[in-house]
């Protein structure tokens, strides 16, 4: 037997690194980029005023834009950061319009305790989904979201104590205190107050245990249970959150639109919004709270863009499916990483990265004065 | 009273016994391999033992509790860690990332916490980056904290994975195959490695590896499996000397030339 010559000792203190490849270039190790940090702020407030020159119909595609960006983060919470593709962001949003449309106009309760009922009313449902579909991926998970959604129009949103009927119900501009949200201009500031607070609490999950888990789960179940994370309930958790984070954007929607009906959330509204919800999110960056705003905004700027045209259903549809594949194909994190990339060359080669930047806004800014024009 | 032990355990892939009767015992502070050609059912084991398939009978014993019934997640929390044959980890997240999501079983806050910034969040994420600091030194990681898996050799990535399971601070370790497709030398490294990780940390190693020198090395029994069945146990010399082993595994003409 030649054994022995496999169980020769060898060195008793082994020198793993050297076997290691070589480290990549000096990476900017700050997780916590105070500069960049301060830079996002800025953009954001320079963002967030935009709307003002133009005044009230500015704030209302203002509010429209915020309140998108809220559905938006719904769907970063569940699509981006845990890999599930659900067509329920819009339905949840209905049921919240809904539970603030019955709440304020037919039990009279003030609009700081519709928020959180609109909230809460979403759970019962979200676990629904989230139990019989847990084991469900990919294009499948989406078609029993896509059922589900579409027999909550059948069912839930037919259901007229709540709903109020086929008129609907009457939601005034919340009243807090004393402050009264009547004025675009108030409701504008309001919309935007929810809009950054839910944005901080969508990244501050991102780095958490619960946000990790769903990162895990995205990446790859296996492991993630290999590694003690319980994969059943990190999916819960995310479509509770996010059917919440929909109820509260449901609640903002039922006061913009003033008037909620239940038609509104019934099919095909409610499958066709849920899909542009994630395609405006996929276009933003999926797994960064920050793409739903980048991503709401893209979408009601183009929006307004094209209002003009007669086919614009139609050409917003196929738009958005271009866009959508073009952005998952080439670029699966969305605007908020070309901007990275842009910022990134900037950074080497300013004047090619600042000659990129300003014939993409000349286009653009070009092409929508055009259009503007012609229509 | 030994650390893991299974009784009979038979699992049966369409009329095919993956695994047939199979009895096993680790000690605790024990370094156990199994030897077993393609297919001999080393990899199902692990499976049973981890939770990720349920054997059709038998029982499994972990420090004397029936744990068959737990799931992946749980037997984590009871103190089974593993590893897998081919290198998994998370593709989009970077190393430090992947170290942190390792550390999901230490923590405790949950998502409100997180959204809301309370205390206890702030809490988990020091303690929680903290463990992965010290890891990152450890394992000779920093370099690449930033980095993706993709970016790393398969060797490192080897060691990246390694480093996660051991975060999870298990009793015993299911390591299957660890040196495959790594560098000779790093191959080498490990088997001290594995060695200096059971006496840091008192754990137990259950062991499925091809490349017979760091088996033989490392290990201080041996299990030898074939058609889910275990054909010989002992120290690595009895086994490797066992006739009915060298027919299954290592082949009777390597026996002629001996």
């Amino acid at each position: 037997m030649n054994v022995d010559v496999a169980i020769e000792t060898k060195g008793d203190s082994p020198q793993i690194t050297e076997t290691f490849d070589t480290p990549p270039a000096t990476r900017a190790r700050g997780r916590r980029p105070t500069r960049s940090q301060l830079l996002g702020l800025a953009s954001l407030a320079i963002i967030s005023l935009v709307p003002v020159p133009f005044g009230d119909f500015g704030y209302f595609i203002g509010q429209y834009a915020t309140i998108y960006a809220i559905l938006g983060l719904s769907v970063v919470v569940v699509t981006g950061y845990a890999g599930l593709i659900s067509l329920m962001p819009y339905s949840f949003a209905g049921i919240g319009a809904m539970a603030t449309g019955a709440a304020m106009a037919s039990w009279g309760w003030p609009f700081w305790l519709a928020l959180p009922f609109a909230a809460a009313a979403t759970v019962p449902f979200a676990l629904f989904v989230g139990i019989t579909s847990v084991r469900l991926k990919g294009l499948y998970l989406a078609i029993a979201t896509l059922t589900i959604s579409n027999a909550l129009g059948e069912t839930f949103f037919t259901w007229a104590p709540v709903t109020g009927g086929d008129s609907g119900h009457l939601v005034g501009r919340p009243v807090v205190g004393p402050i009264d949200f009547g004025s675009d201009l108030a409701f504008y500031l309001l919309c935007l107050g929810a809009v950054f607070v839910l944005l901080f609490m969508v990244e501050g999950l991102r780095t958490s245990r619960m946000g990790r888990a769903m990162l895990a789960v995205r990446d790859n179940e296996l492991e993630a249970q290999a590694l003690g994370i319980n994969v059943a309930k990190t999916k819960l958790v995310a479509f509770v959150l996010s059917g919440m984070i929909a109820g509260l954007g449901g609640a903002f929607l039922a006061q913009l639109l003033i008037s909620v009906t239940p038609n509104a959330f019934q099919s095909p509204f409610a499958e066709a919004t849920s899909l542009l919800l994630v395609t405006l999110v996929a276009i933003g960056g999926m797994d960064r709270a920050i793409g739903a705003f980048v991503g709401a905004i893209a979408l009601v700027v183009q929006q307004q863009v094209f209002n003009g045209f007669e086919f614009f259903f139609a050409f917003v549809g196929i738009y958005a499916a271009v866009v959508l594949i073009a952005f998952l194909l080439f670029r699966p994190g969305g605007l908020v990483q070309v901007g990275k990339i842009l910022a990134a060359l900037v950074r080497t080669r300013p004047a090619l990265g600042i000659s990129i930047i300003a014939i993409i806004l000349v286009t653009n800014i070009g092409g929508a004065w055009l259009i503007l024009s012609l229509s | 009273m030994s650390l893991l032990r299974t009784r009979d355990v038979s699992i049966h892939f369409g009329g095919i016994a993956a695994l047939n009767e199979v009895d096993i015992e680790v000690e605790q502070g024990e370094i156990v391999g199994l030897l077993g050609p393609n297919g001999a059912g080393k990899t199902t084991l692990f499976n049973v033992l981890s939770g990720f398939l349920k054997p059709a009978w038998g029982r499994i014993l972990f420090q004397g509790d029936e744990i068959s019934h737990l799931l992946p997640y749980e037997r984590v929390a009871a103190g089974i860690g593993r590893t897998f044959q081919h290198v998994t980890l998370f593709r989009n997240l970077t190393v430090y990332e992947n170290l942190l999501v390792a550390q999901h079983r230490h923590l405790s806050s949950g998502s409100f916490a997180a959204m809301l910034r309370l205390p206890g969040w702030r809490r988990d994420e020091r303690d929680a980056k903290d463990r992965v600091e010290e890891i990152l030194d450890v394992v000779n990681l920093r370099p690449w904290a930033e980095a993706h898996p993709t970016e790393l050799s398969y060797g490192t990535t080897r060691f990246l994975e390694l480093a996660s399971v051991l975060s999870l601070q298990p009793k015993i370790l299911l390591l299957d195959e660890p040196a495959s497709g790594i560098q000779q030398k790093e191959v080498e490294a490990l088997g001290p490695l594995l060695k200096k990780v059971r006496d840091e940390r008192g754990c137990s190693i259950l062991l499925i590896e091809h490349d017979m020198s760091l088996l033989l090395n490392a290990s201080e029994r041996i299990y030898a499996l074939d058609f889910g069945k275990i054909i010989a146990e002992g120290t690595p010399n009895e086994v490797v000397s066992n006739d009915l082993v060298l027919e299954s595994y290592l082949g009777r003409t390597r026996r002629a030339t001996a």
